[in-house]
C-alpha cells in the first residue's frame, strides 16, 4: 500500500491555513468563552490605551503650543493671584541686548453663560497687517487655519472663533454673536470665520479678536497687559533676560524652555501614575484567562485526545491553540484600540481627562486632534497578544504532550 | 539480495512481543498487560475479547504505537515503534494506523464530513479528491444525507460508522477498534461488522477490542483471542 504522508508532503502555509481553519471552528464552537475573553481583554487593552492616546495627544499639543509660546513670558502676581502689568514696564527690557522685542498681551477667560464655559479671549495685534501675518502668538496659539469662507478680521467689530466655541454657539461666518462685557453689556461682533481644528485645546474655545475689543470685554484698560512676552534675537540671552525680568515688581517669569519641560514632566507623571495603576487590572485579568484556560474543559480535553488518536502531532495541536488564542486576543487589542482611540478623540476621552489634566475645568469640553503612533498601537497590542497566547498555550501544550492513552483517560 | 533492485513493501501488519503495561495507581499497582506477544496476521480481522478489565483497550493502543509499554517491543508495518520519538511515531501511526476509540469519538460542533477529513489537517489539509472520497465513502456507509450535519445529531449507530471513516483518512494499513459495537442494536452491529469485513477484504488488518459476542462470535472474525488479566487466556 501507498504510503500517505510520504505521498503527502504538505507546504509549510498549506499545514498553516489548514490549522488555521481548524481553530476558527473551534473559535466559533467554543464561542461564549471566546467571546467573554474578547470582552475582557479589549477593556484592558482599552484603558491602556486611552492613557497611552491620550497622554501622547496631549503632550502634541501642549509641545506644538509651548512652540509658539513667546521665548520669555513676564506676568505679574498680586496676593499671590496674576494681576495686570504696566506695558511700560517692558521698555527697559525692550533696550536689553539681545532683545527683539517686547510687547503686552491682552488675553483672558470670559465666562459665557448661555454656554456654561469659558471663552479664551485673545486680543492680535497687527489687525492691520496684510493677511498671513497676523500675530496668534498670545498664550501660544499656533497660526492655525481658517475652514473655508472664512478670512481674517480687518475691524474691531469683527472676530475669528474656535471650531467648538462657534458649534456650542450656533454661530458660522457671517454671524453675529453678543459678547457680555464686564460693564454689564454687550459687545456685538461679526464672525469672519472659524479655525479648523488642527490644534483643537487651543483654538477650539477661542475667540480671537482685536487688541481693542479685547480690552473692552475683559476689562483690561488702555497701557495695561495680561503678561509681557519677550521675543529673543540672541536665544543666548534668554537667562539674562530672564533674570532681569524677575526684577520687576511681583514679577514672574517663565520661560518656553522652562514650560515645555513642567509640562512633560506633569503629563508624563499623571500617565505614568495611571497607568501602573491600571497595571493589576491587565494583571488580574491575565490571571483570570490563565484560570479559565488552565482549566482545559472536559470537551477540550476530549477534543485534544482526538486529535492526539487520529494522527495530529503535539505541534500540530499547539500550532492550532495559538491561532486559536492569538485570534482570541487579536480581536480584543483591536477591540480595544478601536475603543480607546474613540474614546479619546470622539468622546473627549470622558473620565480620564480629569485625572490627566488637574485644571481640566478650563477645558470642559477638550477636543482632541486624532493622533495614534503605529509604535503605541503595536505596544498595546504586543503588550496583549504576546502574554496572552503564551498563556493560553500552556494548558495545551501540558494536554497535548500526554501520552494519547492519558488524555483518553483524562477525557473519558 | 540487491536491497537496490527489490522493493519490499512493509508488511501491513501490527504485533507486540513480550508486552508489559503497568499503571501506578495510588500505591497499587496495576498489570494492564503482562508479557503478551501477540501478532496479527496481514488482511485478517482479529478479535481481542475479554472481561471489562482484562487490558484490551491498553492492548489495542500497545498495537497502534498510542500507548508506550513499560517493556517490550511494538512493530507496526515492520517498524519498532517503542522507541521512536514522539512526532516520529505520531507521523508513522498516521501514514500505516487508523484508530477508533469508544470514548474519542467524533466531535460533536462538527460536521460529519469535517471530522471525517480532521486527519488531514496537520498534512495541508483536504483537498477536493479527499472531499470526494469522503462523501463517497460515508455515502457508501450509508451516510449520505448525513454529511453535512453536525456530529451530535447522529445516532450511535450513525457515530460509529462515521468514526470509522475517520480512521480510513489516510488509508491506513491497519484499522484498531475498540469496543466497535458497543450500545449499538442488532442492525447496527450487523452494518459495522460487514463494514469491518469488507475493509479486511479490501486488504487492510483489522483488531477489533471487545466484549460483545455479535461482534467476535460473527462469522467474518478471522480470529479471535481472549485476555484474561492482561495475558493470552
Ligand atoms: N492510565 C491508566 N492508569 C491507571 N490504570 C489504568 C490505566 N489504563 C488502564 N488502567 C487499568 O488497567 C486495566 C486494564 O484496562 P483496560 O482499559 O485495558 O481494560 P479493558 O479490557 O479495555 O476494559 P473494558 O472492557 O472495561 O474496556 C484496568 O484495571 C484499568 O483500570
Ligand atoms: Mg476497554
Amino acid at each position: 500500500m501507498s504510503d500517505p504522508v510520504r505521498r503527502r508532503r504538505p507546504s509549510a502555509p498549506r499545514r498553516q491555513v489548514a490549522l488555521l481553519d481548524y481553530a476558527l471552528g473551534a473559535l466559533a464552537r467554543r464561542r461564549g468563552r471566546n467571546l467573554a475573553i474578547v470582552v475582557g481583554l479589549a477593556f484592558t487593552t482599552g484603558l491602556f490605551a486611552s492613557v497611552l492616546f491620550l497622554t501622547s495627544a496631549l503632550t502634541r499639543e501642549y509641545t506644538r503650543s509651548i512652540d509658539a509660546a513667546p521665548d520669555v513670558t513676564v506676568q505679574r502676581v498680586v496676593a499671590g493671584r496674576p494681576a495686570l502689568i504696566p506695558e511700560s514696564e517692558g521698555a527697559d527690557l525692550a533696550s536689553l541686548r539681545g532683545v527683539r522685542a517686547v510687547h503686552g498681551r491682552v488675553w483672558g477667560y470670559l465666562f459665557l453663560p448661555s454656554i456654561g464655559a469659558n471663552v479664551t479671549v485673545i486680543g492680535a495685534r497687527g489687525l492691520d497687517a496684510p493677511a498671513g501675518a497676523i500675530d496668534l502668538s498670545v498664550d501660544g496659539v499656533p497660526t492655525a487655519s481658517l475652514l473655508p469662507g472664512g478670512r481674517r478680521p480687518r475691524a474691531t467689530n469683527e472676530a475669528l472663533l474656535g471650531a467648538r466655541l462657534a458649534a456650542n454657539l450656533g454661530v458660522w461666518t457671517g454671524d453675529r454673536v453678543a459678547l457680555p462685557t464686564p460693564s454689564h453689556g454687550f459687545e456685538t461682533l461679526v464672525v469672519t470665520g472659524v479655525f479648523t481644528s488642527e490644534s483643537a485645546v487651543h483654538t477650539a474655545d477661542v475667540a480671537l479678536v482685536s487688541e481693542h475689543t479685547a480690552r473692552v470685554l475683559l476689562g483690561v484698560p488702555d497701557g495695561l497687559a495680561t503678561d509681557l512676552a519677550i521675543s529673543l534675537r540672541n536665544p543666548n540671552e534668554r537667562s539674562v533676560v530672564a533674570r532681569r525680568a524677575a526684577l520687576l515688581p511681583g514679577a514672574r517669569v517663565l520661560e518656553r524652555d522652562g514650560l515645555r519641560r513642567a509640562y512633560a514632566l506633569t503629563f508624563g507623571a499623571r500617565a505614568g501614575v495611571l497607568a501602573a495603576a491600571l497595571l493589576p487590572t491587565l494583571a488580574a485579568l491575565l490571571l483570570l484567562a490563565w484560570d479559565r484556560l488552565t482549566g482545559l474543559s472536559a470537551a477540550e480535553r476530549r477534543e485534544i485526545g482526538i486529535l492526539k488518536t487520529i494522527g495530529w502531532e503535539t505541534r500540530d495541536v499547539l500550532t492550532a491553540r495559538m491561532w486559536e488564542s492569538g485570534l482570541v486576543a487579536a480581536a480584543g487589542a483591536a477591540l480595544g484600540l478601536i475603543g480607546a482611540y474613540a474614546h479619546v478623540f470622539w468622546f473627549d476621552a470622558a473620565g480620564l481627562s480629569g485625572v490627566i489634566f488637574g485644571w481640566s475645568a478650563l477645558y470642559p469640553t477638550l477636543a482632541l486632534v486624532p493622533s495614534v503612533g503605529l509604535g503605541q498601537v503595536g505596544a498595546v497590542a504586543g503588550l496583549v497578544i504576546v502574554p496572552f497566547v503564551a498563556i493560553s498555550v500552556v494548558p495545551a501544550w501540558r494536554a497535548a504532550t500526554l501520552d494519547p492513552d492519558q488524555a483518553l483517560r483524562a477525557a473519558a | 539480495m540487491s536491497a537496490v533492485l527489490t522493493h519490499q513493501p512493509p508488511a501491513p501488519t501490527v504485533e507486540v512481543t513480550d508486552a508489559v503495561k503497568r499503571y501506578r495507581d495510588g500505591r497499587r499497582e496495576i498489570v494492564a498487560v503482562d508479557r503478551l506477544t501477540l501478532a496479527v496476521d496481514a488482511g485478517s480481522l482479529l478479535a481481542v475479547t475479554g472481561p471489562s478489565g482484562s487490558g484490551k483497550t491498553t492492548l489495542l493502543g500497545i498495537l497502534g504505537g498510542l500507548i508506550t509499554p513499560t517493556s517490550g517491543d511494538a512493530r507496526i508495518c515492520g517498524r519498532s515503534v517503542v522507541r521512536l520519538r514522539d512526532h516520529h511515531r505520531a507521523r508513522w501511526r498516521r501514514a500505516h494506523v487508523g484508530f477508533v476509540l469508544q470514548d474519542l469519538a467524533l466531535i460533536d460542533g462538527m460536521t460529519v464530513l469535517e471530522n471525517a477529513l480532521l486527519p488531514l489537517a496537520p498534512s495541508g489539509g483536504a483537498s477536493s479528491a479527499d472531499v470526494a472520497q469522503a462523501r463517497t465513502r460515508l455515502a457508501h456507509f450509508g451516510l449520505a444525507d448525513r454529511v453535512e450535519v453536525k456530529a451530535r445529531t447522529l445516532s450511535g449507530g450513525e457515530r460509529q460508522r462515521a468514526a470509522i471513516v475517520r480512521a480510513l483518512a489516510h488509508d491506513p494499513d491497519v484499522l484498531l477498534l475498540d469496543e466497535p459495537t458497543a450500545h449499538l442494536d442488532q442492525d447496527n452491529v450487523s452494518r459495522v461488522v460487514g463494514m469491518l469485513a469488507e475493509l479486511r477484504d479490501a486488504g487492510r488488518t483489522i483488531v477489533v477490542a471487545t466484549h460483545d459476542p455479535r461482534l467476535y462470535d460473527a462469522p467474518a472474525v478471522d480470529r479471535a483471542v481472549r485476555l484474561v488479566d492482561g495475558r493470552l487466556g
